[in-house]
């Protein structure tokens, strides 16, 4: 059975006036269905970059495979929750959520019922009429997902979901991820900076280089997920892991400010 | 440093200023200071204006020259958008359509009347056509510039959630675009107005332009005062509706 | 680094974004040519060539156009140094923009063409009227720009200023309105569509001379080929009037942050 998705040989090179910036330089993933990866890695190492060229929003040597089929452009299979939320401000919560089953030209009952089902799963009964202009951060996430959830995609692609929003929100949105992914079981490629959030969320880790962007190091993480998040937190068998990504990004950095230095 | 002064105080202080134009208008008129044909009092004029009420002709010219202000505008808005719009997607819509923005934004639209006015005749139509000119450029390049600020990531959440190519430009683009273009078309109202108004004065055909030329040359002066106040006051009533209508239609802007 | 730019290279890309007009010109010509077009309503871009020639030739244009050119940019000097002073003014003090910004608000909605049967009344046919009309026009764009550039100047620099010594009055040339500079020349743009708009309807409505009337004259006259040759004459003079200021600003913005990005 092909895995879920298959990145290969992929490599990104942006054409600006001084030449040409390199952000991506031969990556390779494989990520099996039902996986929850993330990706680190130092700022500017291209991981958003990756993510979306398997979005299908970003052109680029090598392939990109999804069920053993080449990626050519977005696709509904293939969810994206944005750090920014992304959520269309001209429409209310319901209007944004029903978007995609609008476009799949879904029966009214059956539209209504997936939406009630969905804005029960963020909790935010109540909600339905208010623009995104009225929401705070963590409301305008949890509809970001809820959007992306109506349309089922067996994928979901999440970048930096959690970035924009301060530090207790984080945590709450984090064991809803988490959750959510539990029901759910659709695979998730995730990039974040936050080497916590994860080791918390996913079963992989993968460590990206400095720029020009390269996956370098992978780290399996074996977590009993049915423990609290504080016992978690405070497990050894976390913060060795943790560790150990932490290093492996902190390494990666060094080699890239020192790159950088003249 | 002084106390900064209070709202009221502010608001006070505004009315003050404006009563106290009037009765210096006022109090001008009556000493004659200048003949009364170049300055009618303040109490003369209110009198006319009342007078062109009562017998409707001011409200017949009113009504003219909005009709033809706002049917301009409203195919200017049109048009504009669409061209906007098109050039923002399209990179020959732009090539096609950007020099003649670039050479008619400039140039004083006026002096295209009488071309107007040799194709259209001297009533409505050549002036609504005229005030359609002067207005779609200003909304051509604020669409453009709306058009081109959407943030992608709106186009890449829409394509994921199944959106076409083709459906983009209505539903996202379009709606992203609404608050600026929104505040472009109030920009281009007084435009729109002033086109209207000076092409009334210019080639006659009915509406409050050619009452206030007619009156200026019989040397009616109240009249002319009384229809330049009320061309004042209606370019504030119409800003401000325009202004109540954004915020009831774009609820949802920030 | 910006990459080189060929003398070349620029007028290859002038050439490229004049095309269109260029395309719809010649259009215009071979549709006259065909005889699709009533020689009445549309002249070919050939006779307005040669009405061109003719006015240029004969002086008709270029004495016109002076006086245009005159009363636009008296009412503008004018406006321009009547709207700095005020928008200095009303930003630096609360009194006295409480006092002044409903009458310069108020003229926001008041149509200046409108005052120009008005200024025929005081001042007769000439132009006294045009510059009055030009001069209330751009004062407002001048005012609002001027100040809005004084009242964004941040605070640590009027504090810095301060701290090195800068007294009051020198506080305004040295420092605000250096600020406000951008800003003044935003207002200038405005106000410089605004003084050819009133000029010119000015001179349509209340005037013997200038180009405007020229216009008006000869659509009266029926010479259609004269009056789009004015025309043309109007539209080049005001585009390049507007690169020519565009350029001025360029210069004079050199110091500016977005200058940096080539603009």
């Amino acid at each position: 059975m092909p895995p879920k998705i298959e990145i290969r040989g992929v490599s990104k090179t942006y054409v600006t006036g001084r030449g040409g910036v390199q952000a991506l330089r031969g990556t390779n993933l494989k990520l099996d269905a039902g996986e929850f990866v993330s990706i680190v890695g130092p700022s500017g190492c291209g991981k958003s970059t990756l993510l979306y060229i398997v979005g299908g929003f970003l052109e680029a040597d090598g392939d990109v495979l999804v069920e053993g089929r080449r990626v050519s452009g977005p696709g509904t299979e293939r969810g994206v929750v944005f750090q920014e939320y992304a959520l269309f401000p001209w429409l209310t919560v319901r209007g944004n959520i029903v978007y995609g089953l609008d476009e799949k030209a879904m029966a009214g009952a059956e539209r209504d019922a997936i939406v009630a089902r969905l804005i029960a799963l963020i909790g935010l009964e109540g909600f339905e009429d208010r623009f995104p202009r009225e929401l705070s951060g963590g409301m305008k996430q949890r509809v970001a997902i809820a959007r992306t959830l109506a349309c089922d995609p067996s994928i979901l692609l999440l970048d930096e979901p959690l970035g924009a929003l301060d530090a207790q929100t984080r945590e709450i949105m984090q064991d809803e991820l988490l959750r959510i992914w539990v029901d759910t079981r659709k695979t998730v490629l995730m990039v974040t900076h936050d080497v916590n959030e994860a080791v918390y969320l996913s079963n992989r880790i993968c460590v990206m280089s400095a720029r020009p962007g390269q996956i370098v190091e992978e780290f399996t993480v074996n977590l009993d997920r049915n423990k609290t998040r504080e016992e978690i937190f405070l497990s050894d068998a976390f913060n060795k892991v943790r560790n150990e990504v932490w290093l492996s990004v902190r390494r990666q950095a060094l080699a890239a400010a020192k790159a950088d230095a003249p | 440093m002084a106390k900064a002064p209070s709202l009221i105080s502010l608001r006070l202080r505004s009315i003050a200023s404006i009563l106290l134009l009037i009765a210096i208008w006022e109090i001008a008129g009556r000493a004659k200071l200048a003949p009364p044909i170049l300055l009618p009092p303040f109490s003369v004029v209110a009198a006319q204006l009342w007078q062109s009420a009562a017998d409707a002709s001011l409200f017949v010219d009113l009504a003219i020259s909005l009709m033809r202000a706002f049917a301009g505008l409203a195919l200017a808005g049109v048009i504009g958008i669409l061209l906007g719009m098109s050039m923002a997607h399209s990179r020959a819509a732009n090539w096609l359509v950007d020099p003649i923005v670039a050479l008619a934004f400039p140039s004083p639209k006026i002096a295209f009347l009488p071309v107007f006015v040799l194709w259209f005749g001297i009533e409505s139509t050549s002036k609504i056509l005229l005030v359609a000119f002067a207005c779609v450029f200003p909304v051509i390049i604020g669409t453009y510039s709306a058009a081109r600020a959407v943030s992608r990531i709106y186009f890449w959440s829409a394509a994921s959630l199944g959106t076409g190519e083709r459906r983009m430009l209505w539903k996202i683009t379009l709606p992203a675009c609404l608050p600026r273009v929104f505040a472009t078309l109030r920009i281009a109202l007084p435009v729109a107005l002033i086109t209207t108004f000076t092409a009334e004065m210019v080639a006659g055909g009915g509406g409050m332009g050619a009452t206030l030329v007619y009156s200026q040359r019989f040397f009616e002066s109240p009249t002319v005062f009384a229809y330049i106040l009320v061309m004042l006051g209606i370019g504030l009533v119409l800003d401000a509706a325009m202004t109540a209508l954004q915020r009831r239609w774009l609820i949802w802007a920030e | 680094m910006r990459p080189e730019r060929t003398i070349a290279g620029a007028a290859g890309d002038a050439a490229w974004r004049v095309a269109p007009l260029v395309m719809l010109v010649a259009l215009w010509q071979a549709a006259s040519a065909a005889g699709l077009l009533n020689p009445a309503f549309a002249p070919s871009p050939r006779a307005i060539a040669l009405a061109l020639l003719d006015l240029l030739t004969g002086g008709e244009i270029g004495r016109n156009l002076l006086i245009t050119l005159f009363r636009s940019f008296t009412g503008l000097a004018l406006g321009a140094v009547a709207g700095i002073w005020l928008g200095l003014m009303m930003a630096r003090s609360r009194v006295f923009n409480a006092y002044v910004a409903p009458i310069v608000g108020g003229t926001y909605s008041l149509p200046k063409s409108a005052l120009i049967p008005l200024f025929a009344l005081w001042f007769g046919i000439g132009s006294t009227t045009a510059i009055c009309a030009v001069f209330l026009a751009c004062l407002l764009p001048m005012v609002v720009n001027t100040a809005h550039g004084v009242t964004t100047t941040p605070r640590v620099l009027t504090w810095s200023a301060h701290a090195l010594g800068t007294r009051e009055r020198k506080m305004l040339t040295r420092i605000y309105l250096r600020h406000a500079l951008p800003d003044i020349f935003t207002g200038l743009r405005i106000a410089l569509g605004f003084s050819f708009v009133l000029a010119i309807s000015s001179e349509m409505i209340a005037s013997t001379s200038g180009i405007g009337k020229l216009v008006f004259m000869y659509g009266e006259n029926g010479t259609y080929d004269y009056m789009f040759a004015a025309i043309v004459c109007i539209v080049i003079v005001a585009f390049l009037a507007d690169r020519a200021l565009l350029a001025i600003r360029r210069q004079a913005l050199r110091w500016h942050e977005s200058a940096a990005e080539g603009s």
